[in-house]
Formats: structure tokens, sequence, C-alpha cells
């Protein structure tokens, strides 16, 4: 029991060690109030992508058209902008074509009966051709983004009353605490969790104790499209720009998050909370390896390898 | 050949404990026991998967050590498990030789007809001439399957000592009965040549058959060692459970009542026609037939899983349902044959699987689950840790409890049975019927699919008997045996194919 007790919290540890080691390699910068707020805005759109993937990775599913989808959500509210479209109706429709790509999603892969890697695979190259040619491939900036729309980026809850002077939680990070809070309650506190973690178990014995698997797993698809187009729409809103591609780095890392948080399971399952651990241990490495000067392509295999350390020695425990 | 003084501990849990055994060659000699008796940790430690805390293996009075599988193999120890990992891909004869040296045609090649040749050979070893060795292995059934394993396991590599020892562990777990037939006739063959033979079986009557000695184990020690000639099944039993439940079917207690809850009129689907009966609150009707009768799409008519096509078929007075979730929201509980693949979600926690169908509302509350899982767990004599311990810990009889409990979770107005008692052992078998008698005593009407006859002979109240999907018979089990019953079978088969 102890064994297994700290083999989930093996991931835990290893980003208490990150942190030790910036703490100790960048005394000055790195365990500051402003850097630590910093970073939470710097993980809020990835940890949105990551909640909504945990969702359906959950069912043992993936979604690969996450970051294709956000860089379609972010489009879809700028070129509505441009259209002298009013805030609420180009997020409310950002929001929407988010969820109309789930629904496609949930429906190639539970109705059609696709495999999710092939199904989302074909819907991101669709998402993303479709980003191109809503935008003519352009970057939609400047004064077609209203300043209400990029300013709630750029603004936070003072934190003056708790004694950091000058400094803000910024709404984005607030943002992905509100995803998160959703996504949590709706895995771990209630029964359509409940039904996803079964079908995650064991889709054919779920469907024979009466879940109704197909609908179930439209549903959690859609939830993750609409994940991913607010994450899109944070982007968009953090850059005051749109383009074409800008989501397309999140759905790697996402899984990535994912992964590492699976190695906290009981049985290598996914949590929302572990999920967290996982955005973190990214998100701060960026931060810290970024603030060392460490060359950005150096950076990418240091947080590959890590990802494949930590599944790998959590895969090697579970089998020995 | 002589296994001395097993012993093996898992944490501070003794698995077994100074066991010995020793076989003989061309004997045939059954390891029995109930789940949880030791006798895969036995199996695991001589196949060397699992490091012994104590043993001597001595063959023909030389000492064997088995730190690993390869020294197994080497000691020409050869394992066939009830799982058959056959390549579906390959062909028959590439199975066979699977992990042999391929033959090779200038260095480089495979030569097809000499693996052919030398599969063919190995077939032929046991006396199997109806399997063509070119053909993909996942175009055979079970019992082929088996039939490969076996011809795999005699193939032995240059320079280890031929098989000397065959160890079956639950070989008819998947057969049919014509299957078993056919590996009854090769275990023979084996024995002839002069092989040990250690087989591993929950089947009583099987083992009364096939075998020439028998060990018991119980709790992980070694409870008796004798010739089966000069025991009883009584006997083997009694030494099994170390309690006296030879007349292993809870006695009826209340009449079945008059309420029908299901009723079929010449109702037919894709694969069943002219099922007519009726099904009264607290009644058991058994499903027979022979294996693939019919009997498992019998059962998925009233889950909406086989669709009818055909006649008028009513569960309480509406109605089949049409869908699983409308089922199980109607009253329906199901037992699914497939254990592991149908039943149970094995990686998920007892709880989940426990209440799954049964959760409403939005809401979960874990501890209010918490609880409702440890009622229905003492229902069903559940041994396990708590609600969050995983399934695939537990032994095949108290996974089976799970289901069961799951089924308990609200008292079904209909019970669906596939195989309810496959795989469990002797004592979880009798505290399975007695729940099944419970609940038929509480107003359930019981549908019971088995291919075990004494046990449809002790719980039914009557018999419907299937054959090649058309009803054939409803019968009164009163005074039968298991052979008239059989009899019935191989009667209804010649009508339909007539």
């Amino acid at each position: 029991m102890k064994i297994a007790n700290f083999r989930q919290m093996g991931t835990l540890l290893g980003l208490l060690l990150i942190i030790l080691f910036f703490t100790i390699q960048l005394p000055d910068t790195f365990l500051t109030a402003r850097n630590l707020i910093n970073v939470s805005q710097q993980i809020s759109m990835l940890a949105v992508v990551a909640f909504a993937m945990t969702v359906v990775m959950v069912m043992g599913d993936f979604d690969l058209s996450v970051g294709s989808m956000a860089s379609l959500a972010g489009i879809v509210a700028a070129v509505l902008f441009a259209l002298g479209y009013p805030l609420w109706i180009g997020v409310a429709a950002a929001l929407a074509v988010g969820m109309l790509g789930g629904l496609l999603n949930g429906f190639l892969v539970a109705v059609v009966g696709i495999l999710p890697f092939v199904a989302t695979l074909g819907t991101l190259t669709i998402f993303s051709g479709l980003a191109f040619f809503v935008s003519g491939g352009r970057t939609i900036f400047g004064r077609d983004i209203p300043a209400s729309f990029s300013g709630f980026a750029r603004s936070g809850i003072p934190l003056d009353s708790i004694g950091l002077a000058g400094l803000k939680l910024p709404f984005l990070s607030i943002s992905a605490l509100v995803v998160l809070a959703i996504t949590w309650v709706l895995l771990e506190q209630t029964t359509y969790g409940r039904r996803l973690y079964a079908i995650g178990g064991n889709r054919e014995a779920a469907r024979l104790a009466g879940v109704q698997v197909t609908r179930l797993r439209s549903s959690a698809f859609v939830l993750t499209g609409i994940g991913a187009a607010a994450a899109g729409l944070m982007y968009a809103s953090r850059v005051a720009s749109a383009n074409p591609t800008q989501g397309a780095g999140l759905m790697l890392d996402a899984i990535a998050a994912v992964f590492l948080g699976m190695t906290m399971g009981k049985e290598g399952e996914p949590r929302v909370l572990a999920t967290l651990v996982g955005v973190l241990i990214l998100g701060i490495l960026d931060n810290g390896l970024t603030q060392m000067s460490v060359d950005s392509y150096v950076r990418e295999m240091l947080i590959g390898a890590i990802v494949l350390v930590a599944v790998a020695t959590s895969s090697f425990r579970r089998s020995h | 050949m002589e296994f001395a003084g097993l012993s093996k501990l898992y944490g501070p849990a003794t698995v077994l404990e100074d066991v010995t055994l020793r076989l003989q060659p061309g004997r045939v000699h059954a390891l029995m026991g109930e789940n949880g008796a030791g006798k895969s940790t036995f199996i695991k430690l001589l196949a060397g998967v699992v490091p012994a805390d104590a043993m001597t293996v001595r063959k023909n009075g030389s000492e064997v050590t088995l730190r690993s599988a390869a020294d197994a193999t080497a000691a020409g120890f050869r394992f066939i498990h009830q799982e058959l990992n056959i390549i579906p891909q390959l062909s028959v004869a590439e199975n066979i030789l699977l992990g042999q040296d391929m033959p090779v045609r200038a260095r480089l090649l495979v030569n097809w007809t000499e693996l052919a040749r030398r599969a063919k050979q190995a077939l032929a070893a046991l006396g199997v001439e109806h399997i063509n060795v070119r053909r993909h292995a996942g175009a055979l059934g079970t019992g082929d399957r088996m039939l490969i394993k076996i011809a795999s396991a005699l193939v032995s590599h240059d320079g280890e000592a031929p098989p000397c020892l065959y160890v079956f562990d639950e070989p008819t777990a998947a057969l049919n009965e014509a299957e078993s037939e056919k590996l009854f006739a090769v275990i023979a063959r084996l024995k002839e040549q002069g092989a040990a033979i250690l087989y591993v079986s929950h089947r009583m009557e099987e083992v009364m058959r096939v075998c020439d000695d028998v060990t018991v184990l119980r709790n992980g020690r070694h409870v008796t060692s004798v010739q089966l000639a000069e025991t009883s099944r009584e006997a083997i039993i009694l030494a099994m459970t170390g309690r006296d439940i030879a007349n292993g079917f809870p006695a009826r207690t209340a009449h079945p009542g008059t309420d029908i809850v299901c009723e079929m009129r010449d109702v037919s689907s894709a694969t069943l026609s002219k099922l007519n009966f009726t099904l009264a609150r607290g009644e058991i009707v058994g499903i027979a037939g022979l294996t693939g009768s019919g009997q498992t799409e019998l059962l998925r008519l009233f889950l909406g899983l086989e669709k009818q096509t055909g006649g008028t078929a009513r569960f309480e007075d509406v109605d089949l349902p049409s869908s699983p979730s409308e089922a199980w929201s109607r009253g329906v509980a199901y037992v699914p044959q497939e254990r592991r693949s149908e039943g149970l979600m094995m990686h998920m926690n007892v709880r989940l699987n426990t209440l799954l169908p049964h959760y409403t509302g939005w809401r979960a509350r874990r501890a209010r689950e918490n609880i409702r899982t440890v009622e229905l767990s003492k229902r069903v004599h559940l041994k396990a840790e708590g609600p969050e311990q995983s399934v695939w810990q537990l032994s095949g009889g108290n996974q089976q409890k799970v289901v069961f409990a799951r089924a308990l979770g609200s008292i079904p107005r209909l019970l669906l049975l596939d195989e309810p008692t496959r795989g469990v052992d002797i004592g979880a078998k009798f505290e399975i019927y007695k729940l099944v008698r419970e609940l038929s005593e509480q107003g359930s009407g019981i549908i019971m699919s088995s291919t075990d006859l004494p046990e449809l002979l002790g719980m039914c109240d009557r018999i419907l008997i299937l054959s090649e999907g058309v009803q054939h018979a409803i019968v009164d089990p009163d005074g039968m045996a298991s052979s008239d019953l059989l009899q019935m079978f191989y009667v209804a088969d010649r009508m339909v194919t007539a």
C-alpha cells in the first residue's frame, strides 16, 4: 500500500523537486509572487485545453483536434469582431463552433465508430483548413480586435489587499481555475463522471450495465470542443490578435500533461487534479528554463524527456 | 518427479505453505481446490514466473532449479493456460513454431514448406489431422486454438529436455463438449507417450473422467493426495471446502407466484425462433442446449441487444426493453457470461462496478455510495478490502460476487443469468445458488442459462431446451438426471437438422 502511494506521489514529488531546483538556481526571480502569477497566466490556456482533454481521456479516448479548434475559435471571434459584431456575439459564436466541432468528433467516434485517433486527426485538418479559409490566411489584429476583448487578458483582481501591491490575479488564471472547478465537479462529483470512468474501464461492460455509451461519448467530445474553443478565445485575447495556427502547440502539451497526471492515478486513470500537476510541471519547466536562458530547442527536448521518464517509471513500477 | 516444500508468501499473507506434490510419468494428476486455495500460485512457481520462498524440485532423483521461465522450459515443463494467446494474423504453422528459429532457405528467406512440415508433425503427434497448418490461426475455433497451443508446447528447442510434464490450467473453461472430447483424446495420447500431466480444473465430472490421481489444496496447504479410484466425489468436495456441501442446491421454500413477469408467444429474432414460454414471479426458468444454441441471444432479447422480429413478447405487460439502459431502469438485471470482458471494469473499484446501473440523478456522493456498496457486498458475502479495492485484485469467485451485488442493487423484477457460476469454486458456487434462490423467493423472475447441467436441474422450476435457436421443449426437471437432459439435447439437435 505504501509503495503504491509512493508511486502515485512520485510525479508530485517531481514537481516539488523542479520548484526547488529553480528556487536555488534563480534565487531572486523564480519564487516571487510576480513570477508565480506570471506562470499562472502563461499556463492558463494549456490548462484549459488539458482539463478538457481529461474529459475524453477518462473514457480512453483522445482528441487531437483541440489545437486547431482553439485556432478556429479565435479566428471566428476575430472575424466577427472585424465585421463589427458586438463582443458577446463573437464569443458566443466561437464557443458554438467549439460545440459543433465537438459534436462532429463525437458523432464520428461514438456513432460512426471511427478510432478517435483517426477521426480527430481528420477533424484537426478540417478545422485548421477552415481557420485559414475563414481568415483568408491572415492574422487579424489591431483595430479589428475590440479593446474590451483584449483588455480581459490584461486585467485581473488587484491583490493589494493581501499585501501584494501593484499585482493582479489575472482573469485568464481565474478562467482556468473556473474550468478546473467545473471539470472536477463534473468528473468527481456527478453520476455523469462516474459513467465516463466506467466507459474508460470497459466500454462493453458499461453498455451491458445500462450506460448509454454512444450518447455519453458524444457529449464528452462536445465538452472537450467547448473547452478548446474557450482556450482559443483566451489565447486571442492575450495576444490581442488571431491567426489560424496559434493554437497548434496546445494539443501535444495538453496530452503530455494528462499523461503526466495519469502516473498519479491509482490504476493509471486520468484525474483532473492530477492533470493540473502535469500542467504545472510543463509550465514551470518552461518558465524556469526560459529564465535560465536555456535555448528553446533544448527546452523542448528536456520536456519531452521528462514526460517519457515520468511515464516510464510509472509503467515500470506498475508492471513489477 | 517431485515438488517438495513449496512455500510462497505475498507480504504477510502465506499463499502456499509447505506443499508437496509427486507426479508420475504416464499419469494424469488433478490439482484441485477452491479459488484462493493456491493453485495458481503453485503453477506460477513451477513455471518459474514467480520466485518461491522455498521449493525443492527433483526430476528422476536429481535436483532442478527453477529461477525463470527459461529454466522451467529447459527442464521440460510445458504450460497450457486457459487464455489462448495465439496470434490471429499468423498462420497455424507459425503459431505452433513461435519462439523457434524459423527454417530458412538461402540464409534469409523463410522455408515455408519445412515450416508446414514441422507444424504438421507436431499436430500429428497429438493425433490431430483436421487442421490446415497454412490457415490463419484467427479463423480457428477455440478448441482448435487449444490444440495449437498444445502442439506448440510439444515442440522443443535444440538442447532442451524433451517435454516431460504438461500443466493444463482450466483447459476446458472455454471449450464446448465436442472440443473438450478432442482435448481429452490428446491428453490420453500424451499420457501414453509417458509424460506426466498436472490437470487443474474446477469441473468434478471432468476430473473424475480424465485423471488418475488428485491432490487437494485448501488455504495454501496440502490436504490430501490420493488415487481417484480410491476416493469419491463427495470426499474431494469435503477436502476442498472443509465442509459438507455435496448436496449443493438450496431447496425452494416458497412456491413461485402466479403473476406473469414475461410472456413469449412465437417470438423470433435473427437467430431465434418459436419461443413460447411464460415466466412467473419467483420462478426460475433454465435455458439449456449444446454450446452456441442461442442461449445468450435469448437472454439478450430482454436487453434490446437481440432484436425481436416476430411474435408477441411482453415484459410486465409492455414491449421488451429496447436498450440495456432501458432494461435496467425497468428492473431487468443481467449477469453476463464473460466476467472479464462483459461483466466488469477490471481496473475500477468495487464501488463503481457494483453501483453503475443504479446511479440516478446527477449528484454522486462518495460516502453514500460506499455505504450502499458495503451493504450489497455483505449480502453476497464478498471478500474484499472495501469499496475502494480494484476488482482485478479479487479472486474469480469474488469478482462474480461483485457482478451479483450489482444485480441485487435493486431487487430485480427479471434477473438474467448467463453461466452464473463459470470459473467459480465450489464454495462460492453454493453461495451464489443461495442468492439466486433468495431472489426468487423475494419474487424475481429468473432466466438462467447454463452448461452445468446439475446446476440447471438443481435450481430450475422448468428447463427450456434450445437447439440452433429453436425452442425444442420445456421440461420439468423433477426426477431428471444430467444424462436425461443431455440425451434431449442430441435428440433436439437431430430433429432440427433433419
